[in-house]
C-alpha cells in the first residue's frame, strides 16, 4: 500500500530520515516509534506529501506519491494530529463532513455517513452534530478527529501521536477504538508514537526509529521476544519488560479447561495475560477465571503457568 | 445547545443599540431644519444661526458616499495586502507593506490633499484619495494580525485534508481571522467619518462644509450643528459594525 525505496530528507546538511526503505502492506497497523529526533513524523508526513522528500521514491497505491496532485493524494490518505486541529467555527458534524464536501459528496450520502461516523466514534449523534469544538472535551475532539479522518473511507489513516495529549483513561477507552476500527474497517494505518506500551497493544508491526533510521521492524511479539539491540531493549523497559511480555499474549494460550471457582474477578479469552495478573493480584489469589462474552466459565489461569 | 437565551440576548443587543441609534441620529437630522430657534437661542449673536447652503441631508448623503468610496477602497487594498504578504509567495514584501500603509497613516490627510490638489484638482477626487491611503493602516495590519491568530492545528489539519490553498484561505484562515478583520475595517471607516470633514476645504460637499464655513465666518453654530451630525453619524455606523462583529463570531458564543 505504501512503499519507501531509499527516502532520504534533509533540511541544508542536516539528515533527518536517512536512506529508509519501508513497505507497508494493506491492512496492517503500522506504528512507528523512536524518541523524538529519530524521524518519526517526518516519515509520516512524507506520506501525504506535508514534507517533500529529497531523494528516492515513495509509493502510493503503487504509484509513485508525486504522479497525484497533492491534495488529491490528501484526500484519499485520512489525517490525525496530536492537536487534533478541529475547525473552530464548525460544528462536529461540518468537521466530520470536510473531505467529503472537498469531494462534492451529496447532502444526504454526507448525512448518511456523519451518523455512521459519529456512532463508530461512541459519540450520540442527537448531542454531538450541531455542537461546537469548543463543547467538546479533549477526547470527545479527539474522537471527531478521528472520524473525519475516516470521512471519505481513505485507503490509509495516518495519525500523528493522536492520543500523546488526554489523560490515561481517556487514552486508554480511544486506543480501544482503534483496535476495534482497524479489526472492523480492516483500513491500512501509519501511527507514530513514542509511548512503547501504546505501541505494543495497537501494532501488527512495530518500526524502532533511531536518528532517522529503522533499528527494528517486527511484530511485538517478536521486538519483546529479540530485540534488536540495546536501544530497542533499553526502549521496551528494564523493570517492566516482564510484563510487556504478558501484554502482547492473550489469555487463550494459558488457559486450562478447567472449571473452578476463582473469586469475583474474571478475564476474556483475548484478554492480555497482563490483565489477568493484575487481576489475580488485585483479588490476591492465583488464579482467575476466563469466560465467554456472556459471562460463563470456560476454563482458569493458574499464575505457576504465566511463567512458563 | 444551540441556540439559548444568552446569545439571541447578546444579538439583540447589538440590533437594539444599533437600531436606537439610527432612529435617534434620523430624527436628529430631521428636527434639525427646524432648530433655528434652539440655535438663536444659544447664540444671540448671530444673525443666520442655521446652516442653509445646502440640506443636511444633502451633507449626510454626500459625506457618507464619500466616506463609503474611500473605505472600499482602502478594505480592498487593504485586505488584498494583508493576505498577499501571509502566502509563502508574499512574505517578503511584508516590511515593505506594513512600511508603506504606516506612512499611509502617518501623513497628514491635510498635507495629502494639498498634495493632490494641484494633480487632480478640487472636489471629490482629491479627498477619496487622501480618505483611502488614511483608511489602508488599521485594515491590512488587523488582516495580517488576524490571519496570523489562525490556530497553526486548524492550518494544518486544512493542508492535511486536502483543502487547496484558496480553499484553506476561504473555508478556515478568513472565518477565523473575520473576527479581527471587521474590527480594522470598524476603526478605519470610523476614522474616516471624521477625517472626511477637511474634504470640504478642498471643495468636495461633506459634512465639513458647514464647519468649514462656520469657522471662516466666525459662525459657531454652523460648526457646532457640522459636529454633532459628524459625531452622530460615526456612532451609528460603529454601531452597524458591532452587529456585524457578533454575526462573525456567532459560532463562539453558542454554549450548552
Amino acid at each position: 500500500m505504501i512503499e519507501f525505496l531509499d527516502v532520504s530528507k534533509s533540511y541544508g546538511a542536516t539528515t533527518v530520515v536517512d536512506n529508509l526503505t519501508l513497505s507497508i502492506a494493506k491492512g496492517e497497523f503500522c506504528v512507528l516509534i523512536g524518541p523524538s529526533g529519530s524521524g518519526k513524523s517526518t516519515i509520516l508526513k512524507m506520506i501525504n506529501r506535508l514534507v517533500e522528500h529529497t531523494s528516492g521514491e515513495i509509493h502510493f497505491a503503487d504509484e509513485p506519491i508525486r504522479s497525484f496532485a497533492p491534495e488529491v493524494l490528501r484526500r484519499r490518505i485520512g489525517y490525525a494530529i496530536q492537536s487534533v486541529g478541529l475547525f473552530p467555527h464548525w460544528s462536529v458534524a461540518k468537521n466530520i463532513a470536510t473531505v467529503p464536501r472537498l469531494l462534492n459528496w451529496d447532502q444526504a450520502r454526507i448525512d448518511a455517513r456523519t451518523t455512521e461516523l459519529l456512532q463508530m466514534l461512541n459519540l450520540d449523534a442527537a448531542r454531538f452534530r450541531d455542537a461546537y469544538p469548543h463543547q467538546l472535551s479533549g477526547g470527545q475532539q479527539q474522537r471527531v478527529g478521528v472520524a473525519r479522518a475516516l470521512a471519505a473511507d481513505p485507503d490509509v489513516l495516518l495519525m500523528d501521536e493522536p492520543f500523546g495529549a488526554l489523560d490515561p483513561i481517556t487514552r486508554d477507552s480511544l486506543q480501544a477504538e482503534m483496535i476495534r476500527i482497524h479489526a472492523q474497517t480492516g483500513k491500512t494505518i501509519v501511527f507514530v508514537t513514542h509511548d512503547m506500551d501504546e505501541a505494543l497493544r495497537l501494532a501488527t508491526r512495530v518500526v524502532v526509529l533511531e536518528k532517522g533510521a529503522i533499528v527494528q521492524s517486527a511484530t511485538p511479539r517478536d521486538l519483546l521476544a529479540k530485540p534488536a539491540d540495546d536501544f530497542v531493549r533499553a526502549f521496551l523497559g528494564k523493570d517492566d519488560y516482564g510484563l510487556k511480555l504478558l501484554s502482547v499474549e492473550p489469555v487463550s494460550g494459558r488457559m486450562r479447561s478447567i472449571v473452578i471457582p476463582c473469586g469475583p474477578q474474571s478475564v476474556l479469552p483475548e484478554d492480555s495475560l497482563r490483565l489477568a495478573l493484575s487481576r489475580m493480584m488485585a483479588m490476591k489469589n492465583n488464579r482467575i477465571a476466563v469466560v465467554d462474552p456472556k459471562g460463563s466459565q470456560i476454563g482458569t489461569v493458574f499464575l505457576d503457568d504465566l511463567a512458563s | 445547545m444551540t441556540g439559548g437565551v444568552a446569545p439571541i440576548l447578546r444579538r439583540s443587543t447589538a440590533w437594539t443599540r444599533f437600531a436606537v441609534g439610527l432612529v435617534v441620529y434620523l430624527a436628529f437630522l430631521a428636527a434639525l431644519p427646524y432648530g433655528a430657534p434652539v440655535f438663536s437661542a444659544l447664540f444671540p449673536e448671530l444673525e443666520r444661526p442655521l446652516y442653509e447652503q445646502q440640506s443636511f441631508v444633502t451633507l449626510v448623503g454626500a459625506h457618507l458616499a464619500l466616506v463609503a468610496a474611500a473605505s472600499a477602497i482602502a478594505t480592498v487594498v487593504g485586505l488584498a495586502a494583508g493576505i498577499y504578504v501571509t502566502r509563502p509567495q508574499g512574505r517578503a514584501f511584508r516590511r515593505m507593506v506594513e512600511t508603506l500603509s504606516a506612512m499611509g497613516q502617518t501623513f497628514p490627510p491635510v498635507a495629502v490633499l494639498a498634495l493632490t490638489v494641484p494633480v487632480i484638482g478640487f472636489g471629490f477626487w482629491p479627498a477619496l484619495v487622501a480618505l483611502s491611503l488614511y483608511g489602508v493602516l488599521p485594515i491590512s495590519q488587523n488582516t495580517i494580525a488576524g490571519l496570523e491568530s489562525v490556530p497553526p492545528a486548524a492550518r494544518e489539519a486544512a493542508e492535511g485534508l486536502g483543502m487547496r490553498p484558496g480553499q484553506r484561505l476561504a473555508q478556515v484562515e478568513l472565518p477565523l481571522a473575520a473576527p479581527i478583520v471587521i474590527a480594522g475595517i470598524r476603526t478605519s471607516v470610523t476614522i474616516n467619518i471624521g477625517t472626511a470633514a477637511i474634504a470640504s476645504t478642498v471643495g468636495a460637499v461633506s459634512l465639513g462644509s458647514p464647519i468649514i464655513i462656520g469657522l471662516n465666518g466666525g459662525n459657531t453654530a454652523y460648526v457646532l450643528q457640522g459636529a454633532l451630525l459628524v459625531a452622530g453619524l460615526a456612532i451609528v455606523v460603529d454601531l452597524a459594525f458591532g452587529v456585524l462583529a457578533v454575526r462573525a463570531t456567532r459560532w463562539r458564543q453558542v454554549r450548552d
